[in-house]
């Protein structure tokens, strides 16, 4: 029985609305997602000599929390998305596995400077994936 | 130096691709052979993928004084396996002897052309690089994985104007 209320589609879906309206009242923060779109898989690109391009994705609500630096001193910030904002993004781009996804993108824009994406943490209640802590070093 | 990087890269792709064309990866989004150069994939704090050929560029140097302006380069070629799920990853040991076996296949024969492949189409420089017979280390084993390295030294002429 407790196996069932886990899975149960409903207690997901409440659980993803309840986080989504979290990080709402926090303020309406949005954060800049770079992802590299996907190459034309030709030599060129292989061999490093043209970039692939990429394609800044506008996510919100977010929640920036800042961390202690690294070990050289580099600023680190921890973003917390919403899976219920994430969703659709996700959809229109063909991802299934969304902590990956965001784990090989480009880095995150703060304040105009691109960080690189360290770990991608997902938070999970009763059976969904509800958050996603980005932690990411300038 | 780069022309040799990049005639190394393609000419072991492009074996790949006939020696066992059922062997990709998905990189960007792309479905390509599942051989890759480091330096030359996006940064990101993703893990490598398994089942796939990673090149690592290592010393540079000249080959030796009788041999005029020879160079020689190392080259690191790295990948792993974790088995497949439906055989509870039993199978990882048989994976890597596949591995293994298409990389001994690709590495032959050790010489290839010397292209430049910044200028379209890619401009032949009339050479050939060349290269050890690669030298396989002992499998590491970290839980579920299990892979290995392998280096090769490769020999080639500098172009007098080459980046």
């Amino acid at each position: 029985m407790s196996g069932l209320q886990e899975t149960s589609p409903g207690r997901g879906c409440a659980a993803r609305r309840l986080a989504n309206a979290l990080l709402q009242s926090y303020g309406a923060t949005q954060v800049t997602i770079r992802v590299a779109d996907p190459s034309t898989g030709d030599t060129g690109s292989q061999l490093g000599i043209e970039p692939p391009p990429s394609e800044d994705l506008q996510i919100a609500p977010c929640v920036a929390t800042s961390l202690p630096p690294s070990e050289d001193g580099s600023p680190r910030f921890e973003f917390m998305l919403s899976a219920t904002a994430l969703a659709p993004i996700a959809k229109d781009h063909g991802v299934t596995d969304v902590a990956t996804w965001l784990l090989t993108a480009e880095g995150v824009l703060h304040h105009d400077q691109l960080m690189h994406i360290d770990h991608v943490i997902v938070d999970r209640f009763s059976g969904s994936d509800c958050f996603y802590r980005i932690q990411a070093t300038e | 130096m780069q022309p040799t990087k990049d005639s190394l890269y393609i000419a072991l792709r492009d074996r790949l691709v006939a020696v066992d064309p059922n062997r990709t990866v998905t990189l960007d989004g792309v479905t390509r052979p599942a051989i890759a150069v480091l330096e030359n994939e996006p940064p990101s704090g993703a893990p490598l993928l398994c089942d796939t050929f990673y090149l690592h560029w290592g010393n540079a140097r000249s080959a030796s004084l009788q041999a005029g302006t020879l160079m020689a380069m190392d080259c690191t070629i790295a990948y792993c396996t974790k088995g497949s799920v439906p055989n509870a990853s039993l199978d990882r040991g048989r994976d890597l002897a596949s591995l293994d076996c298409d990389l001994l296949a690709i590495c032959s024969p050790p010489q290839t052309p010397k292209y430049d492949y910044s200028s379209s189409p890619p401009l032949a420089l009339a050479s050939t690089i060349f290269w050890t017979q690669p030298v396989l280390t002992a499998a590491k084993s970290v839980s579920p994985y299990v892979g290995r390295d392998v280096t090769i030294t490769v020999f080639f002429y500098p172009e007098v104007n080459q980046t």
